[in-house]
Parts: structure tokens; C-alpha cells; sequence
């Protein structure tokens, strides 16, 4: 582990500069700016071990446990960089779900071996919540895990469980007790090792036809009661804590920015700006993204300025990514006839993947939070508006 | 709702935004507007007397001038304010444009009187300059033995019966003019035409209004520059009152369906009639985002980025303000197509606010133009 000082100490400016041209000189050239959204650990895990040899894998942990113990701020710097200098996407579950859990919540013993086994690359983790009827009502899951001596004995499907065929360990939301009156108690959080027997992975081709989501089967999985993360049964309220700030890059603007830039590299080349039909349309999508980032600013300054966010940051989400969309969806209009094919398009300028940034924007309306379920968040947690079943 | 968000470390904006509260319960916005409407007035007097009296007609007028000197910032909140309460006197246009012309106006008497008349009240400064497509459309002017001689038609005039002066855009030999013409002037007329905000907006007609040379406020590049940024300023204030409008407008429609019961339950819990709020609501801080943005530009940005950032900020807020109330109307059922009902008013001042120096798809193709010619 490299030395570390108090990123915070710098000006946001100052640790911009530094971030920059560090990742500018060890961000591997033929990772930057991926196809691929999801990419498997080994095909980024060189960029992965030169991120945790420098101390910088894991920006949110505290110092002691190998993060850089960034506030608020200085992370969207990171992220925000990242995003510009077009950095791979990492397996990030065990440094943005498992890590933060067990450094909240974890026993001194758990932290003390997974934290290392994460920041090594040892433990690749995955995310297991969602189940075939338990997606958007999320409470309703029933995979069981009944106790038997010092174990658990798991079983049940995880579905849409992504990254899971180059994961090793899942973080697992089960059911332990169906006694209580509400869903929400009842569930526990579980630490399980995928080698164990009993666990399958069958990945699931996706609309991209790349396999980054998966579905995960456990028949009689055992599992040690000491993987139990917090309180048996409490668990709800622990997936529930872990997102703090960080809701609001799910309304970044770096991926409809991204679109836009190819928008206008096949526009330019197809001569679509002599339209003004396309003029007009790309205005608006132009002014739309100009507006999202100073929607973006105004909850950020809220961090900035140590503030907390509230639930009305969801109002980004729903509109960055129906604006992905709305640019991929332009396009294909402008690609015509071409848009019947598969690969990317070719300008003077260089290629445009505009089937590939269609159809990797259907997502982002479903995940995190389908744009439904953030609708009746803000209904009633923003607009104060009865509940409505 | 929450509306503009812009630094207010002296707390002297919050000040101003409880200054607007307390005024609009003297001065009942709706109630106003209905009495103008109903008398076929443009401007009521009351009301801008007391506006007058509170010191917001010269707010952003400078100093040396006897003006307050105050920022974007400030007039932003007051507009914001005043749209939430729908008061509906023609501040953007009597007060900001005319009041940034003649800040931009060469030092002089006719500036300074025209400068103390606005921010009294006791002149009704009245700015003059539009075509009949709505862009700057210069009268002809010729110079005199008597002064300068003025000719054509005018558009787009607030308030032409209630001004004592008009700031009218000429031009002499393709040199702009900017001057300043008495109200009273023989060869000036003025028809007027209800407006859909209950008001009425003139086209002047000048056949061979004569005014004396110290009558000329600004000419040539210097005129033009003035014109574009009080167009920009008043583009701004306009925006900031339709971010008003538009958070208004969501306030009451919430407050107004979680009131109506149908089927038993209030409407506000059907998941249908939520989704809609909520969609209004968003579009309502992205407009907030947007003019809060344009307000800190104007004091941080390059001169690109200010321009730019005004026709987003006019082009978002119009939209929204638009959208929002005929939304809201629908969701108010037979009663929002009401006249008695406050919704219909606030849909009818969007409308014309957002058509009022630019409709939002002219401004947005600025903006690319504007954008790509610098790339």
C-alpha cells in the first residue's frame, strides 16, 4: 500500500489536476473509452491492480481500511474524471456495496478479512438482490436461508445479478423469518463464497448479446453464521443505508454527453446539420444535456457544501437517462437506412457504435430504481402526495 | 417547491422574497389583473406605485444614476417572487430593459431624468424597438435643421398608454439610434390590443415626430450593444418569473388534488395523476436549475457563456412554465376552464411570457448557432 495524505485538504481544483495526470499516465490506452460498459475483471484487471497499488481503488473507504477517505466533493472530482478521461468501468461491487457495509456494519473479524481481499483483487464480489418475482418489489424476495448449528443452509435464485460469472463471493440479500407482519423484516444480509457447493452461475446474453448479468441458483448452499452482516433479520434497513451521496451519478451526465459528442460526429459527416429538421431536434437535445449539468451542479453544491441529498436527487436519474434515449434514439434516425445493421458506423471522423449506445441506453430507465419506482419516491417523499397503494 | 437557489450569504434575497410576500397581500395579484382587464388598462397604477415605493423599479440601475445597483441576482428573486403571486405589471420590460438602456445611455440630462422618472414612478419609461416579427425593427430617422425626424411603425409596446416616454430604436444612413420620445409628441399614436395576460400591448405609429438632438440616448455599435444586453437582462428577469409561475402552479395543483376526492380517495393518490405531478415538478427545478445557472454566469461567465446560458435559461423556463400550467389545468378538471379559477390566469401569463422575446425553439437554435460558430 502506497502512502496516502488528506485529499481533502486540497482544493477541488488542485486534487482534479492530481487525479488527472496520474490516470492519464497509467490508465492502460486500449481500456480507455470501452465498447463494453460491463467489462469482467480479467480483461480490466491490470488497470484494477495499478488503481490499488497507488491506494486509490476505493475513494469513499477511510484511510485505515486502504481507501483514499474522499468527502463528497473530491469523489465526484474522481468520478467526474474518470468519466472524461474515459476510464473502464471495474467489477465495483466489493469497493461500492461490500466494503462500505462491512465498514459500517461489519464485525472486526469480517473487515479485517474481506477489506484486504477486496483492495487485492482476491474477492471479486457481485450484487445478490433482485430474484424472478422480486425486482422493482424488492421486499418480496424468497430466497430462505434456515438456520442449522453455526450455519445457514441457502436456497433460492438471484436473477439480473450482474458481473456474477467472474465474481467469487455475492453479497446476498435472503429470507430468514416469514413470521412478521411487515416484508421488510425478516431479511438478512449474507456474506457467500460462490465456490461453495450448491452455487451455479448460468449468465444471461443480454439486448447487446454481451453476458453481464446473470442468474445465480443455490441448492442447499452452506453458508457459516458468521457471514451474517449485522443483525439477523434486520438486513432491510442495511441494503437500504448503503447509498448516500452517491444516488446522484446515477444522474451524471457523462453518458448522455458521450452520446451526444457521437451524435454529432455522425451528424457532421452525414451532412444532418443542413436539415432543419434535425437542427431543431438536436437543439433540444442539446439544450437538455446543457440543463442536466446545471441540475447536476445544483444538488452537488449541496455536497460541497457538506450538505445531505434528499430524495428529490432521483429527479436526475429519470432525466439523464431518458435523455440517453432521446440522443441514441436520434441516431438511428440520422444513421437512415444504415441503422438496419449491426456494427458500428463508419464517418471521416472515426466510427460511431450507434446500435451499440442504443440499445445500452434501454437500461439505465430499469436500473437502479426502474424510473417508476422514483416517480412514486419523489410523489411522496418530495411532493408529499398520499400513498397510492 | 424550491425555486431558484442562488448564494444569499447576507440573507438579503430571502429579505426581498418576504418583501415580495408582504406586497402581494395588499396587492392581490389575480384580483389586480382582473380590475386591469376589466378596464382595459395596461398598467396599474397602484401597483406600480407601490412598487415603486418599495425601490424595485430601479434596482439594477446604477448608483451614479440614484439606482440601487444591484444584481442578477436580486432582480431574479424579485421577478421569481412576483411570478409566484402573479403579479403581472410589465416590470421586465418598464423597469429592467428600459432601465438597462439607460444605464447604457451616454451621461447626460435626459438620462438622468429619465432615470429618476423610473425608479420614482413618476415616468412610465416605456421601451420601443420591436418589428412586427418580434426582432429589433429600427424606425427611420433623418436628421433636421429642428432636431431628428422620425417615421414607421412600432411593436410590441407595453404599457403605450400609460407612458410618459418611449426609448425608440431608429436608424439614420443603417447607424442605429436610440432615443428618447415624449409620449405626447405631435405624430405619435398608439393602438392598442388585449393581451392574453390581461393586459395591452401597442403599435406605435410616429409619422414625422420630431425630437431635438439631446433626445438621442446612444448610437452606432455602442446603441446596438445596449439594445442586446438589455434584451439579455430582461430575457433573464423574465425567466426567473416563469420559474415563479411554474412552482406556483405545482403548489396549488398539489394542494388542489389532494383536496378533490373522487371514488372515494383523493385524486393526488392515484399512481396516474402522481406520475404527472412529479413530472411537472421535475420540470420545474430543471427550469429553476437552468435560471439559477444564467444568474451566476452573468457575474462569472465569458461573454459566450453568459449569452448562451440566457437563451437555455429563457428557453427551459418557458417551456416548463407552459407545460406546467396547461398540465395543471387539465388535472383542476371543468373547474381550471374556469375564469374564476387562479390556474387559467397563471396559464395565460406563461403563454405570453414565453412568447415574449422568443419563443423557446428560436432561442434553443440560437443557442446551437451561436454555440457552433465559436467550436
Amino acid at each position: 500500500m502506497s502512502e496516502q495524505q488528506d485529499w481533502n485538504a486540497l482544493s477541488d481544483d488542485q486534487f482534479r489536476a492530481v487525479f488527472r495526470s496520474w490516470v492519464e499516465a497509467n490508465c492502460p490506452a486500449h481500456l480507455r473509452f470501452m465498447r463494453k460498459q460491463r467489462p469482467v475483471f480479467d480483461e480490466v484487471s491490470e488497470w484494477y491492480h495499478k488503481l490499488a497499488d497507488k491506494g486509490w481503488l476505493s475513494p469513499l473507504w477511510p484511510q485505515e481500511y486502504g481507501g483514499m477517505g474522499l468527502d463528497a466533493a473530491k469523489h465526484i472530482v474522481y468520478v467526474e474524471e474518470w468519466a472524461r478521461l474515459g476510464c473502464p468501468r471495474i467489477p465495483d461491487h466489493g469497493i461500492g456495496l461490500t466494503g462500505p457495509l462491512l465498514i459500517q456494519y461489519g464485525t472486526q473479524a469480517q473487515k479485517d478479512f474481506f477489506l484486504p481481499r477486496i483492495l487485492s483483487g482476491e474477492h471479486v464480489w457481485c450484487q445478490g438482490y433482485s430474484e424472478p418475482n422480486a425486482g422493482s418489489d424488492l421486499a418480496s424476495l424468497r430466497t430462505s436461508a434456515r438456520r442449522d448449528g453455526d450455519d445457514f443452509i441457502v436456497n433460492g435464485q438471484k436473477i439480473w445479478t450482474t458481473l456474477a460469472h467472474c465474481a467469487n463471493w455475492i453479497l446476498l440479500l435472503v429470507r430468514t423469518s416469514t413470521d412478521e407482519a411487515k416484508r421488510q423484516k425478516g431479511i438478512t444480509v449474507l456474506l457467500v463464497d460462490m465456490t461453495t457447493a450448491g452455487c451455479t452461475v448460468r449468465p444471461i446474453p443480454n439486448l447487446r448479446n454481451e453476458a453481464d448479468f446473470c442468474e445465480v441458483f443455490f441448492d442447499n448452499v452452506r453458508v457459516p453464521a458468521a457471514n451474517v452482516v449485522g443483525e439477523i433479520d434486520q438486513g432491510w434497513a442495511l441494503a437500504k443505508a448503503v447509498l448516500g451521496h452517491e444516488r446522484i451519478f446515477l444522474g451524471a451526465p457523462s453518458r448522455p454527453e458521450y452520446a451526444i459528442k457521437r451524435l454529432e460526429r455522425l451528424a457532421q459527416d452525414r451532412g444532418a446539420f443542413d436539415d432543419p429538421g434535425f437542427v431543431a431536434r438536436y437543439a433540444k437535445l442539446r439544450l437538455d444535456l446543457y440543463d442536466l449539468s446545471a441540475a447536476f451542479e445544483r444538488f452537488a453544491r449541496v455536497l460541497r457544501a457538506g450538505g445531505v441529498l434528499g430524495a428529490d436527487v432521483s429527479v436526475l436519474k429519470i432525466f439523464c437517462s431518458e435523455l440517453y434515449q432521446r440522443i441514441t434514439e436520434e441516431m438511428l434516425t440520422v444513421a437512415g437506412e444504415e441503422a438496419r445493421l449491426w456494427d458500428d458506423l463508419h464517418t471521416g471522423a472515426g466510427d460511431v457504435d450507434a446500435m451499440n449506445l442504443y440499445l445500452d441506453s434501454r437500461a439505465p430507465t430499469i436500473f437502479g430504481g426502474s424510473n417508476e419506482i422514483q416517480k412514486g419516491v419523489l410523489a411522496k417523499g418530495v411532493l408529499g402526495l398520499p400513498s397510492s397503494f | 417547491m424550491t425555486g431558484l437557489i442562488l448564494n444569499d450569504d447576507d440573507g438579503d434575497l430571502a429579505l426581498l422574497r418576504d418583501s415580495v410576500a408582504g406586497f402581494a397581500q395588499r396587492h392581490d395579484g389575480p384580483a389586480t389583473l382582473r380590475a386591469r382587464r376589466a378596464s382595459g388598462a395596461d398598467l396599474d397604477r397602484t401597483s406600480w406605485a407601490a412598487m415603486a415605493e418599495a425601490g424595485w423599479l430601479g434596482l439594477m440601475l446604477p448608483e451614479e444614476l440614484g439606482g440601487a445597483g444591484l444584481g442578477y441576482a436580486e432582480q431574479s428573486i424579485l421577478c421569481e417572487a412576483l411570478g409566484q403571486a402573479l403579479v403581472t405589471e410589465p416590470l421586465a420590460q418598464l423597469s429592467v430593459l428600459s432601465g438597462a438602456l439607460i444605464a447604457a445611455a451616454e451621461p447626460g440630462a435626459e438620462r438622468q431624468r429619465l432615470a429618476d422618472g423610473l425608479m420614482s414612478g413618476a415616468a412610465i419609461v416605456a421601451p420601443a424597438w420591436q418589428g412586427a416579427d418580434g426582432g429589433a425593427g429600427p424606425i427611420a430617422a433623418r436628421s433636421t435643421s429642428n432636431g431628428i425626424t422620425l417615421s414607421g411603425r412600432i411593436s410590441y409596446v407595453s404599457a403605450a398608454q400609460s407612458a410618459t416616454d418611449f426609448l425608440v430604436l431608429a436608424a439614420e444612413e443603417g447607424q442605429t439610434l436610440l432615443l428618447s420620445v415624449p409620449a405626447n409628441a405631435d405624430g405619435l399614436t398608439v393602438a392598442a390590443h388585449a393581451t392574453l395576460d390581461g393586459s395591452q400591448l401597442a403599435t406605435l405609429s410616429l409619422d414625422q415626430v420630431t425630437v431635438p438632438t439631446q433626445a438621442v440616448l446612444c448610437r452606432a455599435d455602442a446603441a446596438d450593444a445596449a439594445l442586446e444586453q438589455a434584451i439579455a437582462a430582461a430575457r433573464l428577469a423574465i425567466s426567473a418569473e416563469l420559474v415563479g409561475i411554474g412552482t406556483r402552479a405545482i403548489e396549488d395543483t398539489i394542494a388542489y388534488t389532494k383536496d378533490r376526492v373522487q371514488f372515494g380517495r383523493p385524486i393526488a393518490g392515484f399512481q396516474v395523476v402522481q406520475h404527472r405531478l412529479v413530472d411537472m415538478w421535475a420540470d420545474a427545478e430543471f427550469a429553476a436549475a437552468s435560471v439559477s445557472h444564467a444568474v451566476e454566469m452573468q457575474a462569472e461567465g465569458e461573454s459566450l457563456e453568459r449569452d448562451l446560458a440566457v437563451l437555455a435559461a429563457k428557453a427551459r423556463a418557458g417551456d416548463a412554465a407552459v407545460t406546467i400550467t396547461r398540465r395543471a389545468l387539465h388535472l383542476y378538471g371543468a373547474m381550471g376552464f374556469t375564469d374564476d379559477c387562479d390556474i387559467g390566469l397563471y396559464m395565460k401569463r406563461a403563454v405570453a411570457l414565453n412568447a415574449t422575446l422568443g419563443q423557446p425553439e428560436t432561442l434553443r437554435l440560437q443557442f446551437v448557432a451561436r454555440e457552433r460558430a465559436a467550436a
